[in-house]
């Protein structure tokens, strides 16, 4: 009898786990990884490697994971951490060529150097300590200087103008931080394939440092399962833009270069991660060609979406979409293999010319003033073409107007002088009432914490430009504060411009697609663009200058002392004696 | 009774304090760059040069820490973005795809540098930014710069005097930090930098002596500046006919550096360090290669140590009493028996344990043990 149980055990254990695995199917982690490529009007092209990682809701305590990384769920728990965003970025978003309106590029353009935005899940006591050690744990992770960002004068707390409403919210950025495949590696370790299978295999390294735009990010964010004693799901978003400039061996340079994967990474797909649930490729084209070939139906002229007159593409795709402005093509990789290569290429035949859609304004930043005591900063709103099209108008009060936030965070040596916020539009200086429907500031304490400034503004459609300008004075550091290269100047970060009524969407008419890449594209999101980073040269010290003024002293109090003693002490009659009586 | 088992207490916390039993159980590296700007391309090469060879040699990156005080790989000057060379014929990338800087920019200053040797961080700094380690372990201290007489420059900013390196070893000693450290710096004047040094177990070699410069091996004119500099050039055209199971000992290391070759004198201090430069394997310091113990059973602990629990309670009572000369006699004994015993730390207390219960005649013990003890300070005073 007892032989009998004991040879049921085994099996009982084997049958509730099936049962297990049956019914907890849709709570197994998911991982996939597509790679969106699109030519850009501007002769160069761009790659955008996406990778999504989702781990289901479960007990906190002893939780395995199969695919998704150790290293960041430990961080979510420890930190509890709600949202997160990190971006390590050099080169400067092209808002004019690479576009302004879609979701590629409000999600993906990022200010220079590193960023980081997290929303925290503890008691608002505790927020700026869980903060703190984020900065460290993520510093360690990343091989970056994330942790000067602990410092409460380098990061703020944005209550609305960040475009995420959250007290438990807190942001920074460092400009200056350098950006190199140290950063890389560990975000690519954060991969189950990491970069030796699938799309990541085609990072290389020069071949994505060389380009003229690099945007690594990794956003986080909790998903509450709603039920009792479970804990919060986690998708861990990781996406890598790069805009490359194709080798150009064709003579006629009107017409735009051709590329394939392999000329602009060097390498090839030879295969997918087979870990991944969904691997794709996908190729947007935008603009006039898309509007010239809409009403197409039948297999023979899907046959000329890829192969016509003006391109052809090396590689069949298994899908077209069809967008209002664009097309895309989707590309199944899952049947190359190290003899048989996916190596996608693209070649024009004739001259075309297309436009991106652009941001209803276009933000720049600059400096005003001269001299290391005082300056201003102006930010500029300048009208694109494209407002006039757009399609997003708010009327209020039966105008028309289009709202625009303006979030920026002042270093405290940058004292800021709130009262000379000066708003002009269209160069006709407007009073606070007219323009400006919200402010906050937040002032900044010397060596303590950072200034911040919230603005809503609200401007007529028909606005051809509006300036915001505020002056500020500099301060002075300590002669600890200087940077070793403080002679270059100090850098204030990127002020984000972001239009609370402008959401960016790619709609395509066809299908749900289950690839998480198409589905953050039909999520509306949050038209935002960064201004430059601003270089402000401090008084910086002569640094030398102690040990020129101990030398100097010194020589003097020599000759002078020397000479004193040299007249008190010497007896010149005395001297002539003595050298008469040996002579 | 009492008063022995204090004596007993006191020669064994000295035993132990010492680190001689302890055996080399893991290697550490790390390796600083401490020139910021373009022009100090070198420097940066210098190191991960260096990085890579210990890394080849079987360190792993989680006991590497690594400070660059600059970008240089994907420095806008940098013709080749993401990559850095130590010679004009481009073979070798530096900066492959597996590189950890674990401190760069404006983190590596002064202050940084003596928390990771002394180990006192932050609580929130993590683990890949300290230095871990413990009494087995042999460190690699390597450091290229812009120095001078006793000073090394940090990021032309800041000044590591030999005063702070030596007090910070001295730290490390007595925090049982390691057991052998070997200090390898490539600067100007490098030799003065160990003037203050007094640890025992430091074995320290610079590039140049006093009055000296260390001058750069080569120029490469595609990316404008020299890469590499002499001694490190000749260092590591040694190392790259070594692979992790040759047994190159540092004596050989230090032989091959040529005064002409290298255009400044190799000066290396052996004082602090007992071992022979002839029998120690560069890999001690430069790899990772640890000696294995076979066992027939399962793991336990070591069951032949009577001439072990010897050393323990009789050699820590001479070296107590002893004068310097005589200790220094000592301690190769010392160390060639332990190298042969290799007892580990636990071991020694049980042992010490044992001997204890067994002692019978007590007063007899301590009576001989303040005999010897008058006639040695007698001996030693009569001599000086």
């Amino acid at each position: 009898m007892a032989s009998l149980v004991r040879s049921w055990i085994p099996l009982l254990v084997l049958q509730s786990f099936l049962f297990a695995i049956a019914f907890g199917s849709t709570q197994v982690e998911e991982f996939s990884e597509a790679l969106l490529l699109k030519p850009l009007p501007d002769r160069k092209v761009l790659a955008h490697f996406h990778f999504e990682n989702r781990a289901p809701p479960s007990n906190s305590h002893g939780r395995h994971h199969h695919l998704f990384p150790k290293a960041i769920s430990q961080l979510v728990q420890k930190f509890r951490v709600k949202e997160m965003e990190l971006s390590f970025t050099q080169g400067r978003w092209n808002h004019e060529h690479w576009g302004g309106f879609d979701p590629l590029s409000s999600m993906n353009a990022k200010p220079v150097g590193v960023e980081l935005w997290a929303v925290f899940d503890v008691p608002q006591s505790q927020v700026d300590t869980s903060w703190k050690n984020l900065t460290h744990a993520l510093s360690g992770l990343f091989c970056a200087s994330i942790n000067f960002l602990e410092s409460s004068t380098s990061y703020a707390a944005p209550t609305w103008g960040f475009g995420t409403n959250s007290d438990k919210l807190r942001y920074g950025s460092l400009p200056r931080e350098a950006v190199c495949t140290e950063n890389l590696t560990p975000w690519l370790k954060l991969l189950p394939c990491r970069d030796k299978d699938g799309i990541s295999a085609l990072m290389n390294r020069p071949s994505v440092y060389r380009g003229f735009y690099h945007s690594q990010r990794l956003h986080l964010s909790t998903v509450e399962s709603g039920q009792e004693g479970l804990g919060s799901g986690i998708v861990l978003e990781q996406s890598l833009t790069v805009v490359l400039q194709p080798d150009t061996t064709s003579i006629e340079t009107n017409i735009q270069p051709s590329w394939s994967l392999s000329s602009l990474f060097g390498r090839k797909v030879v295969g997918r991660c087979v870990l991944a649930n969904s691997s794709h490729v996908y190729l947007q084209l935008e603009g006039r060609l898309g509007q010239e070939s809409k009403n197409v139906d039948t297999e023979i002229e899907a046959h000329k979406l890829w192969k016509n007159a003006d391109f052809e593409l090396s590689f069949k795709p298994d899908r077209v979409l069809r967008e209002s402005s664009s097309f895309l093509f989707i590309f199944d990789i899952d049947n190359a293999s190290d003899s048989e290569p996916f190596d996608l290429g693209l070649t024009w035949k004739v001259p075309s010319k297309w436009s991106c859609q652009q941001a209803p304004l276009h933000a720049s930043r600059f400096l005003m003033g001269s001299g290391n005591e005082r300056g201003a900063i102006a930010i500029l709103l300048k009208a694109t073409e494209s407002q006039e099209s757009s399609p997003v108008r708010e009327l209020t009060d039966g105008r028309c107007t289009i709202k625009a936030n303006v979030f920026q965070i002042f270093p405290w040596y940058i004292k800021v002088y709130y009262h000379t916020l000066q708003i002009f539009v269209d160069q006709q200086l407007k009073t606070d009432s007219e323009v400006l429907k919200k402010i906050n500031v937040s002032p900044s304490t010397d060596k303590v914490s950072s200034g911040m400034l919230e603005i809503m503004l609200e401007l007529p459609c028909e606005v051809k430009s509006a300036a915001i300008s505020i002056e500020y004075d500099k301060g002075f550091l300590h002669i600890d504060e200087y940077p070793p290269d403080a002679n270059q100047g100090f850098d204030i970060p990127s002020a984000l411009i972001s239009f609370p009524n402008h959401h960016a969407s790619l709609d395509f008419q066809e299908e749900l697609s289950k690839s998480p890449l198409i589905s953050s594209f039909k999520e509306k999101s949050l038209v935002r663009s960064y201004t430059e980073v601003l270089l402000v040269p401090l008084t910086t010290p002569d640094f030398s200058m102690p040990y020129n003024v101990i030398t100097i002293t010194c020589t003097i109090f020599a000759l002078y002392f020397g000479s004193l003693l040299n007249v008190l002490r010497r007896r010149i009659g005395e001297e002539e004696r003595f050298l008469k009586s040996q002579g | 009774m009492k008063i022995l088992m204090l004596v007993m207490l006191l020669c064994y916390s000295f035993a132990s304090s010492s680190g001689d039993t302890t055996i080399h159980t893991n290697n550490w590296a790390v390796l600083v760059c401490t020139s910021r700007f373009w022009f100090n391309y070198r420097h940066m090469a210098n190191t991960l040069s260096l990085y890579r060879t210990v890394k080849r040699l079987g360190i792993p990156d989680e006991r590497i820490i690594l400070m660059l005080a600059d970008d240089m790989a994907c420095n806008a000057r940098n013709e080749y973005p993401a990559q850095v060379f130590n010679n004009e014929n481009h073979k070798l990338n530096l900066y492959g795809d597996n590189v950890e800087v674990d401190y760069r920019g404006y983190e590596v200053t002064v202050e940084n540098f003596l928390r990771v040797l002394t180990g006192r961080h932050e609580n929130a700094v993590p683990r890949s930014k300290r230095l871990l380690s413990d009494e087995g372990s042999h460190i690699l201290l390597y450091m290229t710069g812009h120095g001078g007489d006793e000073f090394l420059k940090f990021q032309d900013a800041e000044e590591l005097q030999s005063h702070d390196l030596a007090d910070a070893v001295k730290q490390m000693k007595e925090k049982r930090r390691f057991k052998e450290l070997m200090i390898m710096v490539d600067t100007c004047q490098a030799a003065t930098l160990f003037n203050q040094l007094q640890s025992p177990g430091v074995l320290a070699i610079g590039s140049s002596l006093k009055g000296e410069n260390s001058y750069s091996h080569h120029l490469d004119s595609d990316i404008g500046v020299s890469v590499v500099d002499r001694f490190t050039y000749y260092t590591l055209a040694f190392f790259e006919r070594l692979n992790i199971y040759d047994n190159a000992s540092l004596n050989s290391l230090f032989r091959s550096y040529d005064p002409k070759l290298l255009m400044s004198t190799a000066y290396y201090r052996t004082d602090l360090y007992q071992p022979h430069l002839v029998e120690v394997p560069v890999t001690n310091f430069f790899g990772s290669v640890m000696e294995t113990i076979h066992t027939n059973s399962a793991y336990k602990a070591f069951s032949s140590k009577t001439s072990n629990s010897k050393i323990n309670s009789e050699m820590p009572l001479n070296q107590l009493s002893e004068d310097d000369e005589l200790q220094k006699a000592n301690i190769p004994n010392d160390e060639l028996k332990t190298e042969k015993q290799k007892c580990p730390y636990t071991q020694m207390r049980v042992d010490l344990q044992e001997k204890l219960e067994k002692l019978e005649n007590v007063d007899t013990v301590v009576n001989l043990s303040i005999a010897v003890m008058f006639i040695v300070v007698m001996v030693s005073s009569s001599l000086l």
